[in-house]
């Protein structure tokens, strides 16, 4: 379970999270919504430990961010929205390297990357430079670097992003699967309203460095309905938002 | 160890796997190191190759001005193309403009009465140089300083010649007092240990030269994968992954030392066995290896910690390359890498003592050249390595920073 209370951090004197207070159940997907410049990477970027907060309270599983950095990050992984890998490496050299830097090795290692080339259904092009992929196989590979350490906890940034519509259902698939099969936790971010719907268990809309709403999928999707006369999450999410364009926030 | 291999090998690939790398760090230092070694050999070459070409027009009628220019020829460094002896000197000029000579010499009427001339009677001079202005000081000193003395030995020869009787007198055997053809001077080249084996040459120089601006030239791979991997998230992904701004550090760092100690390897072996089949000297290496590889070592040491401090300073792979390339060259100018130190005015060579590569070059130069060893490098190397630990420390500093953002 991740419970974080308080949390603030700014850059600058200029506030991007302001007093966020969330938990994620164990084994359950959050998707994360907000639009652009909410402070949703900045959110994720504290919980994964890459930059600091200002105050307030992070336990990850029981642990303290502040104290249990290192145990907390090999239990998790991260998915950037960014093609995070080596275009020049083939896709097994990815993996091995990968695989290597989170302390795999051996029979260990090559289990992990089977699992792995599965789950990102990779088999017939392992050995091509990843330069030469498609977007929809460089999302997967993404994706597949991001399992390798079998994490409790799986941070995805938008794994959509810039994908033909097969490979974003096969996406959506494998993280509905691997949430079943391993109990994984999934915070999980998008600007597609109708994948979050698809695979989220919560949600939670971020704005402007505030959490403005929080709940099981289910009552939010009917709070929808209340508030705009049909069950749309998109509806809901630009009423409680507003259509200001953020473009330049 | 298994982290460390494959850190190593995803460094060798994507270096292998990148042809602009692969020209920068292998190609570009070893065609320079050909062609400055083969464009500057006779400039460095004890028995230089290189000849002048000298227009002349000799109006004197008598026999001493043709010895004269036998025996300036004889000096296997000038060469004289003789013209009309009718030739004025407004039309002297004018040849030797529109046929590109650098000199001209007229050799005038009276220098055969010049030479044989007695007590302090006054005479135009007998000889005019006409000097292209592009010419290096030091080679019309070379010139005029040969014409003085071939001028002088004649003139001292024909003094010996009018006094014969008295000398026969005196019973003194005046081919004993004429002046000596050879010269009278050793040259020998010094060096550290005592050793007087090895020559400078052009390929001395060159070899250390481009091979410390190539290693430098590790700025380049070095800050593309580094800021693609943070531009591309990469950077932030394995630091999720628990792993510490020092450990991506010296995985960055002990790959490119071996990369610098191929580039080490590899430029040695043009200068050893690619420019003796081009024409030129073999490189020598001196007897040093452990001073070789601590010089080498140290400039790599540095080199990579500059690198790995511009590439964490700058935004994009473009300011990152522009910034270490325009840096490399400057620095590479005053150092004495582009033009030895040697031929630069003292206050330059002053300057190029601020120039790591500099230190580096001078460090090479010690093994290969001066037959220095480990205590010879030794400062060279401590003054790199403080540089390098500088660098790094503040790359470290400021990774830790954008982590505490």
């Amino acid at each position: 379970m991740i419970k974080i209370e308080h949390l603030f951090k700014s850059y600058d004197k200029k506030p991007v999270l302001k007093d966020v207070t969330l938990s994620v159940q164990h084994g359950s997907i959050m998707g994360l919504l907000g639009p652009n410049g909410a402070g949703k990477t900045t959110l994720i970027s504290i919980l994964i430990g890459v930059i600091r907060k200002n105050s307030g309270s992070i336990t990850v599983n029981g642990m303290d961010l502040d104290h249990e950095i290192g145990a907390i990050q090999s239990r998790c992984s991260y998915v950037p929205q960014t093609l995070a890998f080596y275009p020049r490496l083939t896709a097994r050299e990815n993996l091995e390297y990968f695989g290597a830097l989170r302390d795999l090795k051996g029979k260990k290692l090559k289990e992990s990357m089977e699992f792995c080339i599965d789950i990102g259904s990779m088999q017939d092009f392992l050995n091509k430079r990843v330069d030469k992929f498609s977007g929809g196989m460089k999302r997967r590979l993404n994706m597949a670097i991001g399992l390798l350490n079998d994490p409790e906890i799986l941070y995805l940034d938008e794994p959509t992003l810039g994908v033909d519509a097969q490979s974003r259902n096969y996406i959506l698939q494998t993280i509905k699967k691997i949430n079943c099969e391993r109990k994984m936790t999934i915070i999980y971010t998008s600007h597609y309203m109708d994948e979050i719907e698809q695979v989220s268990d919560d949600i939670a809309i971020i704005d402007e460095g505030k959490i403005i709403l929080h709940g099981a999928k289910q009552d939010i999707l009917t709070r929808a309905d209340a508030l705009c006369g049909h069950r749309s999450l998109e509806e809901l999410f630009l009423k409680l938002t507003s259509v200001r364009l953020r473009d330049e926030d | 160890m298994i982290k460390l291999f494959y850190i190593l090998k995803k460094e060798f690939l994507l270096i292998v796997r990148d042809i602009h790398a692969v020209t920068i760090l292998f190609v570009m230092p070893a065609v320079f190191i050909l062609i400055m070694t083969l464009a500057m050999q006779d400039l460095f070459e004890l028995h230089s190759n290189v000849v002048i070409d000298i227009l002349a027009v000799n109006h004197d009628t008598g026999k001493l001005s043709v010895a004269f220019l036998k025996a300036m020829e004889e000096h296997n460094t000038f060469r004289f193309h003789l013209i009309d002896k009718n030739t004025v000197t407004e039309s002297v000029k004018e040849q030797m403009l529109s046929r590109d000579y650098k000199f001209a010499l007229i050799i005038k009427k009276n220098f055969s009465t010049f030479v044989n001339k007695k007590g302090k009677e006054k005479h135009e001079n007998p000889l005019e140089l006409l000097v292209n202005p592009t010419v290096p000081v030091q080679t019309q000193l070379v010139l005029k300083s040969t014409l003085d003395g071939e001028l002088s030995k004649l003139r001292w020869d024909a003094f010996i010649g009018r006094i014969d009787k008295l000398l026969a007198f005196a019973g003194i055997d005046k081919k004993d007092l004429k002046a000596d053809k050879l010269s009278p001077i050793d040259v020998q080249y010094v060096y550290k240990g005592g050793h007087y084996s090895k020559m400078p040459s052009a390929v001395q120089q060159s070899v250390p030269a481009w091979l410390v601006f190539s290693m430098f030239f590790i700025v380049i791979p070095i800050s593309n994968t580094f800021i693609s991997e943070r531009n591309q998230g990469t950077f932030m992904r394995l630091r999720s992954m628990n792993v510490s701004s020092t450990y991506l550090i010296l995985g960055k760092m002990i790959p490119y030392l071996l990369i610098n100690a191929v580039q080490v390897i590899f430029m040695i072996a043009i200068g050893v066995y690619v420019v003796p089949l081009c024409g030129g000297t073999a490189l020598t290496i001196g007897d040093s290896l452990g001073g070789l590889i601590l010089i080498a070592s140290a400039v790599s040491f540095s080199a990579i910690s500059v690198a790995l401090l511009i590439a964490s300073i700058a935004r994009t792979t473009e300011q990152a390359t522009t910034i270490g390339a325009v840096m490399n060259i400057i620095f590479g100018a005053l150092g004495g890498l582009m033009v030895p130190k040697f031929v630069m005015p003292e206050f330059m060579q002053n300057l190029a003592n601020l120039s790591p590569m500099s230190w580096g070059l001078e460090g090479f130069l010690d093994i290969f050249l001066r037959n220095g060893g480990v205590s010879d490098v030794l400062p060279k190397s401590m003054s790199l390595l403080t540089l390098g630990l500088v660098m790094l420390g503040l790359t470290l500093i400021l990774l830790r920073r954008q982590r505490e953002v």
